[in-house]
Order: C-alpha cells, then sequence, then structure tokens
C-alpha cells in the first residue's frame, strides 16, 4: 500500500514536470552544440602577422611587479588567442604637456590630449602590431604616470575600433580610473577583460541581465508557487447582493435627482517639451595616425 | 420511527435520484411505512442496541443494524420544521462532484479520493432560520457630476450639482443562517445559495437514509448573522441606484428594518470527513446544488520539493539560454 502510493507519487511528479523536463533536456543539447560551435570557432583564429614583436607588456613607469607583468602576459596571451586581436599595454612616466615637452620630446602639438593619442598610435604601429596583419586588429593602453599629467589613453586599431564607440571605449577607460590607486594590475587586467569581453561578442549589460533574471525570476515563481500552493481556498461566495431579495429587485418608492446649480473652473495646461537623442556602434573617436593608419580611441586624464 | 418496507422489512429510504421512498433491499418503491413511533431514544427501536445521540441528534443511523431512526419528539411540536429542501444529489452524484473538483490536486494525499474513503460520507439535514425583512433604504444628500474638456492649453471642468434623494422598500426573504452548532458558519455561508423553490412542506420521509438535527438554539439568538447580511445587501442595492455621481457627500442615509419573520427548515449537506496525519478536513457539499466547500490536506514535503524542481528547472533554462545568447 505504502509502496503503491510512492509509486503514485512519483508518476505523478514525472507528469506534472514532464514538459518542463523536455525543455531542459532539449536545452541542454542545443547549449552543448552551441558552446562547442563557439569554441571551434575561437581556435581556428590564427594569426598572421610575424612582423611585431612577443613583448605585450611595457611598463616603463615601472608600476607593476615582475611577477605582474608575467601575469598580464599570460591573460593577455589567452585573450588575444580568443578574440583575434592584439592587446598591448603601455606605462610611461614622460611629460607630454606644453611647449618645453615639445621641444624636448619632438611632438607635434602641446596639449596632453593629442600627445598622448600621437605616442599611443605611434607605439602601436611602428612595432607593426595587429593580429591579422601590420597596423591590423588590436588596442594599446597607453598610461602615463607623470604627476601633473597622469591619464590614460585609448588607442583602437582595426577590428577593436571598428566595434568600439565611445560608450566602449570611456568603460574600458573607466574601469582602468577605478583601480589604478589601489593596485595597478587589477586596473590593468579589468580593462583588458572588458575589452575582450566586448570583442568576444559577450555584452556585460546582458551578461548581468541574464545574471539577474537567472537569479530572480526562478526565486520569484517558485516562491509564488509554493505560496499558492501551500494556502487553499475553502470555496468562492456565490451569493450576490440580489439573491434573498424577494423579485430579485428592490421598489423604489421615491427617486429624485435635482438639479441644483452648475460651476466651471479652468486651469492652465503647463506643456514641456524634451529632446534626447543616443549614439552608437562603434569607431569612436576615429583619426588618422602620423603614420597614416587609422585609428580610434579616447582618453581619461585624472 | 423507522420507515420499513412493507415487502421485504428492509429499512426504506428516501432515494434523491427517484425522488421517491425506496427500499434498496428489494428494488421496491414506494413501499414504506411508519413503524415504532414515538420510541424510546437510548435504544434502536429495530435491534434494540444502544444508540447514542447528542443533545440535538433529530435522526441518526444504527451503528448495529444500520436502520435510519427518527426521533419523533425532534421533528414535532416546537421542533417541527416548516420546510424542507429533500436531497436531490445522492451519494454517488457526490461522489462523482468531488473527484471532478479535487482530480488535479496534486498535492492532495493520495486516498483522499478513494472510494473507501469517499464511502464514509454522511448526508446530513442541518436545521436553519430563514429570515424575512421587509427593509427600508433613505438616502438623501448632494451627488456632483463632473465635465473636463481641453480647448487650446486650458482644462475646463464643469461641475453640476444635484440634489439627490432615494427612498426603496426591499423585501428580502428566506435569509438563512444555521442554526447548528457543530457547523461552522463561515463554511455553511459559502455553501449558499439554495434553491428555495425546490423546498416543500415538512414530511419525516424525507428524513429516513439521512441523519438530522433539530435547531440548537432559538432564532433570536442568531438573528444578528442574518441581519448582517440584509444589511450588506441592502446597502449594495442603495450604492446601485444612485449611479452616474463622480462625488456623492449623503446628508442622511439609513438603513432600517422592523424585527424579521422567521422559519424554521431543513437544508441538505454531504459531509465527508478526511482525516490526515491524525488532523480531521471536514467537506461539505450542498445536497441541492453540488457545490464543494473545503480544503484538502495538503502535503507540505511535496509542495517543497515542486517548489525546488520549478526553481531548478527555471533556473537551467534561463542560464543555458543565457549562456547561449552573451
Amino acid at each position: 500500500m505504502e509502496n503503491d502510493f510512492k509509486k503514485e507519487a512519483q508518476r505523478q511528479y514525472l507528469h506534472f514536470f514532464r514538459i518542463w523536463f523536455i525543455i531542459v533536456g532539449i536545452l541542454l543539447v542545443v547549449t552543448v552544440l552551441v558552446v562547442v560551435a563557439k569554441n571551434m570557432t575561437y581556435t581556428s583564429r590564427e594569426r598572421h602577422n610575424a612582423q611585431a614583436p612577443a613583448e605585450r607588456v611595457y611598463d616603463y613607469a615601472e608600476v607593476l611587479t615582475d611577477a605582474e607583468e608575467e601575469q598580464l602576459r599570460e591573460l593577455i596571451a589567452e585573450k588575444e588567442a580568443r578574440i583575434g586581436c592584439d592587446l598591448v599595454l603601455v606605462t610611461m612616466r614622460q611629460p607630454v604637456e606644453g611647449s618645453a615637452a615639445k621641444e624636448a620630446y619632438g611632438y607635434r602639438y602641446t596639449d596632453w590630449k593629442r600627445n598622448m593619442q600621437d605616442i599611443g598610435d605611434d607605439f602601436y604601429d611602428n612595432h607593426f602590431y595587429g593580429y591579422n596583419a601590420p597596423y591590423g586588429d588590436g588596442a594599446l593602453i597607453l598610461d602615463n604616470w607623470y604627476e601633473g599629467q597622469v591619464g590614460t589613453h585609448l588607442s583602437t586599431s582595426g577590428r577593436i575600433f571598428e566595434r568600439f564607440g565611445n560608450q566602449e571605449i570611456d568603460r574600458a577607460l573607466t574601469y582602468v580610473d577605478k583601480y589604478i590607486e589601489s593596485d595597478p594590475y587589477k586596473a590593468y587586467s579589468a580593462s583588458i577583460n572588458y575589452i575582450a569581453d566586448v570583442m568576444s561578442g559577450g555584452r556585460t549589460e546582458l551578461r548581468g541581465i541574464f545574471l539577474m533574471l537567472a537569479l530572480l525570476v526562478p526565486i520569484i515563481a517558485a516562491g509564488v508557487f509554493v505560496g499558492t500552493h501551500l494556502r487553499s481556498k475553502e470555496g468562492k461566495n456565490t451569493t450576490t447582493a440580489t439573491t434573498y431579495i424577494a423579485g430579485g429587485k428592490p421598489v423604489m418608492n421615491l427617486q429624485r435627482d435635482d438639479f441644483v446649480r452648475k460651476h466651471v473652473s479652468q486651469r492652465r495646461i503647463q506643456t514641456s517639451s524634451s529632446s534626447g537623442g543616443s549614439g552608437g556602434g562603434g569607431r569612436g573617436g576615429a583619426h588618422v595616425s602620423s603614420g597614416g593608419h587609422s585609428h580610434g580611441g579616447g582618453s581619461h586624464r585624472r | 420511527m423507522i420507515f420499513k418496507c412493507k415487502n421485504c422489512g428492509g429499512n426504506s429510504v428516501y432515494s434523491p435520484e427517484k425522488k421517491m421512498m425506496y427500499c434498496p433491499f428489494c428494488d421496491s418503491e414506494k413501499s414504506d411505512e411508519r413503524q415504532h413511533e414515538h420510541a424510546q431514544m437510548q435504544v434502536c427501536p429495530n435491534c434494540g442496541g444502544e444508540v447514542t445521540y447528542t443533545e440535538h441528534t433529530s435522526a441518526l443511523q444504527c451503528p448495529y443494524c444500520d436502520h435510519y431512526i427518527i426521533f419523533d419528539e425532534r421533528i414535532e411540536g416546537a421542533y417541527a420544521p416548516g420546510r424542507i429542501i429533500p436531497f436531490r444529489l445522492g451519494k454517488e452524484n457526490v461522489k462523482g462532484l468531488i473527484r471532478d473538483k479535487f482530480k488535479k490536486c496534486t498535492f492532495a494525499p493520495t486516498d483522499f479520493l478513494s472510494e473507501v474513503r469517499l464511502n464514509t460520507m454522511t448526508g446530513e439535514y442541518i436545521p436553519f432560520w430563514m429570515y424575512n425583512y421587509n427593509t427600508r433604504c433613505q438616502f438623501q444628500g448632494e451627488g456632483v457630476k463632473r465635465r473636463v474638456w481641453v480647448a487650446g492649453n486650458v482644462e475646463y471642468t464643469e461641475s453640476s450639482y444635484f440634489h439627490v434623494v432615494r427612498d426603496m422598500s426591499i423585501a428580502f426573504q428566506g435569509i438563512p443562517a444555521d442554526a447548528s452548532v457543530k457547523m461552522p458558519d463561515g463554511i455553511m455561508d459559502l455553501l449558499e445559495p439554495y434553491n428555495y423553490g425546490e423546498m416543500v412542506p415538512f414530511q419525516p420521509e424525507y428524513m429516513s437514509g439521512f441523519l438530522g438535527e433539530k435547531y440548537n438554539m432559538a432564532a433570536e439568538m442568531i438573528e444578528s448573522r442574518a441581519h448582517a447580511k440584509m444589511e450588506s445587501s441592502a446597502a449594495t442595492m442603495l450604492q446601485q441606484s444612485i449611479s452616474g455621481y463622480s462625488s456623492l457627500t449623503p446628508a442622511n442615509r439609513s438603513i432600517t428594518a422592523p424585527p424579521p419573520g422567521t422559519e424554521f427548515d431543513l437544508l441538505p449537506v454531504w459531509v465527508y470527513r478526511y482525516t490526515y496525519k491524525d488532523k480531521e478536513y471536514p467537506f461539505y457539499v450542498n445536497g441541492q446544488t453540488g457545490k464543494i466547500i473545503g480544503t484538502t490536506p495538503i502535503s507540505k514535503a511535496k509542495v517543497w520539493a515542486y517548489g525546488a524542481t520549478l526553481w531548478a528547472c527555471l533556473t537551467a533554462v534561463i542560464a543555458m539560454i543565457g549562456i547561449m545568447i552573451v
């Protein structure tokens, strides 16, 4: 008897969730296939550039320990293979602003921003970086530690240039700003991770939304389910106001609606209009470098 | 008294399906005759077995010989019911109704709908006081109708004021209140409404085959329950008669009724007492309309297990969609 009930309960359980189990099963197969397919496309990316050096981390400002540099190189190597773009980090401690600096270092300009852009672009071009070809796909983070002229420039090129709009550039730089004071290694690796995320089609916002959905929706749904099934209603009231009235309706002895007076008030309507716009897409901060190659980018001065 | 079959001596009962007296032993119809009128209450007049009854019991089934005994002195004189709605649904019908309703109840214990359990169901005539009110509703007040329109960038609001007067009479008939202590009031209210069209003058034959009670308390003692129902209904009717106003300010509003007329009637209820883990879960079925009131016992472990599974499935689905898209 006891056994029969258990069996019956199991049968009910499977019956109740059969659709769910089928959906989960099918999705599992599809997901595995999609992930396998994705991984295959990653590994198929081959590097076509023999001119660029193997080095990716140039810590001229000496803000990273040797171990940190090594870790960054490993991180960059992994991300490069995944997204098929060169990622270069350059730190320096050098004045880039004013006429004295222009004289001393042979800059084209006297202002911080344009000189940072030149240095970043030229470093990239002169080392022939680019995953697919020299001057090709990649990005360079240039971080200046010179006192009073501290700030970061991101130089984009090739596919990263096509993909990165001002918004993405700004976010990549914001990651540096966020951690640079406390931990430069963390700042650079966060920025590199973000760039790799965007380039691998991974939109971090979307990932966040899905994480939220995956955490919240099932909890709420399960909570509602448990809540509604733990409490059960005894029954609905099916009498109405007229159930016990003889003849189904009252007898009206007197019904009067006498008009007394009328009053009109007026109010001026406040109108307001607002306009907004948003831009999207890639090619943020597009320009041509002194070497004649297209770059994008932007900078944050701290 | 006991109703005996003239043909075989078996216990004749009222059959809701046939709408007449019937002997389940020899299949005879209308073969009943009264026996053992005004018998002693402590013993079964048929088999002499000792029967236990409560202060209000008017009909019961002998636990030894299964005959249905009706106590004459509890359906006579001051306790004589005026009218009765005979059972319209028999036990088999009600079993079917309960099965249909709770078939999809995943969390009810598995033996909840078993034949053996459902057979324990009893049909009982519940004593009800019926109250008849002649209610008067009066209202006087100010009603405002508002109309808003826009011309250019100016919004105009026109308020028209009315003097509103209502005076209406409502005849309430048969607002029921159960006069049985053992029946929960809220549940009995939910069993309503009964169709009074099928109400007939009381005859003891209708009680044969069922359990019954005389009224447990006087009509005045539970009048407040009927009064509350009357008032809420009257208030709704009054409200409905004053429509079309944006706002209403009453100056004078009253719902009054002289003491009601009362009648003592019996209404049919099927009672199914299901016991699960030492707790009783009573079910009540309107013996005329088949309306079912009651909650199934719930296996909490089962609910939590299902909730957890639902959670796991949803999380898996969203996570996998996430992995594919992101």
